[in-house]
């Protein structure tokens, strides 16, 4: 069963969907956010947040019939309550203070996933430096807004814009 | 690793935060992760090998979880028809469509006990409407009413819709009313069609409620009240009157569609 239907069953009250919806995603959710703040404690908040508010709100899940996917909802939920967490506590870390052992150099294979970021994009994402590539990742891939990427990040809403807008042309350059 | 899924080193130096991921592969990662049960369970699999301070946080998370989801219901399954009806009605409408249907039963029953059905039918027809129209746009019966104003069909359309929702409900029932007391729909329809329009014609200037409110009251003290006083109908419900209340139909609808964008400003006019 797939996380649309878990989701659907979640809306009907449906407990062991539920866990089951848990046991699938939350790994995937707990790794995503440890990425984005160092403090477990509030990871654990954030999740618990979240998870709660599927349970709640299953039911306003529009679907895979407007274009959604159930993980992504998921994400969206998860990633505003670490927006709010971070609004609650003024102080944060960005970079992840778990253990870097077990690094190892990536393989020539690692080039990964052609076919979902192509060679130039690539590059230019590469390329990027790490604040812009922040900005970015934010925005573009967590879709948050200026507004909750300035929270995330710690930094002014004007700088958020101009790295945004720094990012944009960098791209745009290597992509021409 | 195959061309499609992420391979199992990448997805551990992920899993154990790495920073040094190139913004490109993780980029990908985790849009990919986002669409790919395969990779998601490849992930889950990682971490229970290799970071046990996910394995403690997902439990302390369901620990506390668990408890708290017990302690509260999902919200109910909105039903589709539901929110296809509030498209047409506010939340406030219901109670006053409610009365609508009862004053109509009431009048059942005072035209069984008067034995003169159709003259009950003929004096309430007009007035029965204005209780929805006049809930259809005040800002007092309706909690949304500031969200509403402020949408882009809030004005003329949104009046007109709620309107005509309050029509469908009250038209059927008059019409069965009208049936069994032998009130030919020919001489109702005509005045309470017009009154609605004027209704809406004078909101335009003082707000809908104030206007349903002032009209009822004058038909009350100049209809109803000779009428029972001099147990006869009024002359405006006589047959010969009907082309006077299609000329106020008419005139009452052009008002309403040349002043249409009093009804935009209503909000904050009232």
């Amino acid at each position: 069963m797939d996380e649309e239907q878990l989701v659907r069953r979640v809306a009907k009250g449906d407990r062991t969907a539920f866990e089951e919806l848990y046991r699938l995603t939350s790994p995937w959710l707990a790794v995503r956010l440890r990425r984005r703040c160092s403090d477990d404690q509030v990871v654990a908040e954030v999740m618990q947040e979240t998870y709660l508010a599927v349970w709640r709100a299953a039911s306003s899940f529009a679907g895979t019939a407007a274009g959604g996917s159930a993980v992504g909802w998921v994400w969206t939920i998860a990633a505003r309550r670490l927006v709010d967490a971070f609004r609650r506590r003024a102080h944060h870390a960005r970079t992840p203070v778990v253990a870097l052992h077990d690094v190892v150099s990536p393989a020539a294979e690692e080039e990964v996933l052609a076919e979902t970021v192509g060679d130039d994009l690539g590059g230019a994402l590469r390329r990027l430096s790490p604040e812009l590539r922040q900005v970015l990742q934010a925005m573009v891939l967590d879709g948050l807004s200026v507004r909750e990427t300035a929270v995330l990040l710690g930094v002014p809403e004007g700088t958020v814009k101009t790295r945004a807008r720094r990012a944009r042309i960098a791209m745009r350059e290597a992509l021409s | 690793m195959s061309g499609e899924h992420a391979s199992r080193q990448l997805i551990g130096r992920y899993v154990l935060g790495d920073a040094d991921i190139p913004g490109d592969e993780l980029f990908a990662l985790e849009s990919h992760l986002e669409s790919c049960a395969v990779c998601r369970a490849r992930l889950a699999d990682t971490a229970a090998d290799r970071a046990p301070a996910v394995g403690l946080l997902l439990e302390n998370v369901w620990s506390e979880l668990e408890p708290a989801s017990r302690a509260s219901a999902p919200m109910p399954v909105e039903r589709r028809w539901a929110r296809w009806l509030a498209t047409w009605a506010s939340p406030g409408m219901v109670p006053w469509l409610g009365v609508s249907t009862l004053v109509a039963g009431l009048a059942w029953v005072l035209a069984e006990v008067y034995r003169n059905g159709s003259a009950v039918v003929l004096l309430l027809a007009p007035i029965l409407p204005l209780l929805g129209v006049a809930a259809s746009w005040a800002r007092g019966l309706d909690p949304a009413y500031e969200l509403v104003v402020a949408t882009p069909r809030a004005g003329l359309y949104l009046v007109l819709r709620r309107t005509l929702a309050v029509l469908v409900v009250v038209i059927p029932l008059l019409l069965v009313c009208g049936a069994f007391l032998h009130a030919s729909p020919g001489l109702w329809l005509l005045p309470c069609l017009a009154y609605t329009a004027g209704t809406l014609a004078v909101g335009g200037v003082i707000g809908v409620g104030r206007a349903a409110t002032a009209l009822a009251l004058l038909w009350a003290v100049f209809v109803i009240a000779p009428s029972i006083g001099q147990q006869r109908l009024s002359i405006v419900l006589d047959p010969r009157a009907l082309p006077v209340w299609g000329a106020v139909l008419v005139a009452a609808a052009v008002v309403v569609v040349t002043r249409s964008r009093a009804y935009t400003r209503l909000g904050s006019q009232l």
